[in-house]
């Protein structure tokens, strides 16, 4: 079997996942502020912490070899920030955008469409230039060179600090846990630790099988749509990623023909303009970036990036900025 | 399926996150207290998380009910505070 096959496997259990789990940070991020609602960002919590913790073992045993992205500060902080706002008006992050579109959510599919269209602008078209610009003018490498990391600027051993961090946060989040009592019923739905410790488990099967393929590196969205836009319009051939987006795809259609939930949800065509445009500003702040929520936040946080922290932070500054402008200012006028 | 008789319908089927929770939740906030909101929604995310957050505004879910695939009628009570 071809290496690149089991981008499409991994794609089909991230989508049914994320479909069942109703997995969206665009959602963790939003909710928190706008209906304090804290459910899917513990979901996230525990998927970071579920991978650090993979990781750690599977890099320490040599099955990975963590491939941390780079700190380049300007483009993470504008990157990120615009992507963080682009999700809110798109009305879902990238993973969401994704398995939705299998779910048979149209302002989620031409959300899509825009993030795939300014994705390969940035990456390849007329915005190249200012992209790689940024990221070169404000790059700041690690000591040796490499990507600057934790463990770099600590002088530590990968593993061993993301062990170290794991059992920390562990603790912490036990006392917090144990300091108030959840104010919710039980959950209808998977439940939220659930969904997360799945949600950490497909990253980490996909971190030695993307490797395999010759991509080291684990979940990535951006890139995979992307790569599906060259498929088609310059003939290039399916890689890792661009397969594993078709498996969430059918991931997310699966799960939702199986619970009954598949249906073409049409909002009114100025939504669908809101959802494109917020697909748009994904694209451009995710390749600007160099990352999404998935490839910086999920993926790159565990590998204590200092690129992929500052990218999260600035994703959940821009989701905020734009919840305020677009959910609480107007309520505030009633 | 109870024989409670709503006051209001919403409609929300179809609108994008988090579009069906807010508009939920600002039209029970114009409704007196005691008055049934019955809400028509199909976006599986606030299936499950209008329920959990209609507690902390004081609302109470009279109930879910499902009616096709992804289609869920869902009745709540306005606490009637403005």
């Amino acid at each position: 079997m071809e290496a690149v096959l089991t981008g499409l496997f991994v794609g089909v259990l991230f989508g049914f996942v994320l479909q069942r789990g109703r997995f969206c940070m665009n959602s963790a991020f939003r909710d928190a502020i706008l209906l304090k609602d804290n459910v899917l960002l513990k979901t996230v919590f525990a998927a970071l912490l579920v991978e650090l913790v993979g990781f750690a073992l599977m890099d320490a045993v040599g099955a990975i070899a963590i491939n941390p992205k780079p700190f380049w500060w300007g483009a993470n902080l504008l990157g990120s920030f615009v992507f963080g706002i682009g999700m809110v008006l798109a009305g879902g992050c990238a993973s969401g955008i994704t398995y939705r579109t299998g779910e048979g959510m149209v302002g989620s599919m031409t959300a899509v469409l825009g993030l795939a269209t300014a994705g390969y602008i940035t990456a390849a078209g007329f915005l190249k230039p200012f992209k790689a610009n940024l990221q070169a003018a404000t790059t700041i490498p690690g000591a040796d060179g490499k990507s600057l990391t934790l463990h770099g600027i600590l002088g530590m051993n990968y593993a061993t600090l993301a062990i170290i961090l794991a059992l920390v946060a562990v603790v912490a989040w036990f006392f917090i846990a144990k300091s108030k009592k959840d104010e919710y019923e039980a959950d209808p739905g998977w439940g939220w630790l659930n969904t997360g410790i799945l949600v950490g488990l497909v990253g980490i099967l996909a971190f030695p099988l993307s490797a395999a393929a010759g991509r080291n590196y684990p979940l990535g969205i951006t890139a995979g749509w992307i790569n599906i836009v060259k498929v088609i319009f310059t003939g290039a051939s399916f890689d890792w990623l661009g397969l594993m987006i078709i498996g969430i795809v059918v991931g997310g259609l699966v799960a939702a023909l199986i619970s009954k939930e598949f249906k073409f949800r049409m909002p009114k065509p100025i939504v669908l303009l809101q959802t494109f445009a917020g697909g748009v500003l994904m694209g451009f702040g995710a390749v600007t970036s160099g990352g999404c929520n998935i490839g910086h936040l999920l993926s790159g946080i565990p590998q204590l990036s200092l690129g992929s922290i500052l990218a999260g932070v600035s994703i959940f500054l821009g989701a905020w900025a734009a919840s305020y402008v677009m959910f609480v200012l107007p309520q505030k006028k009633d | 399926m109870s024989d409670v008789t709503p006051t209001k319908t919403l409609d929300v089927c179809g609108k994008i996150c988090p579009y069906p929770d807010m508009n939920t939740m600002t039209t029970l906030k114009k409704m007196e207290k005691g008055e049934v909101l019955e809400v028509l929604l199909d976006y599986p995310l606030s299936v499950e998380r209008i329920p959990r957050n209609l507690k902390k505004q004081g609302h109470k879910l009279v109930e879910v009910e499902q009616l096709d695939g992804p289609n869920h009628r869902m009745l709540i009570e306005a606490h009637g505070l403005k």
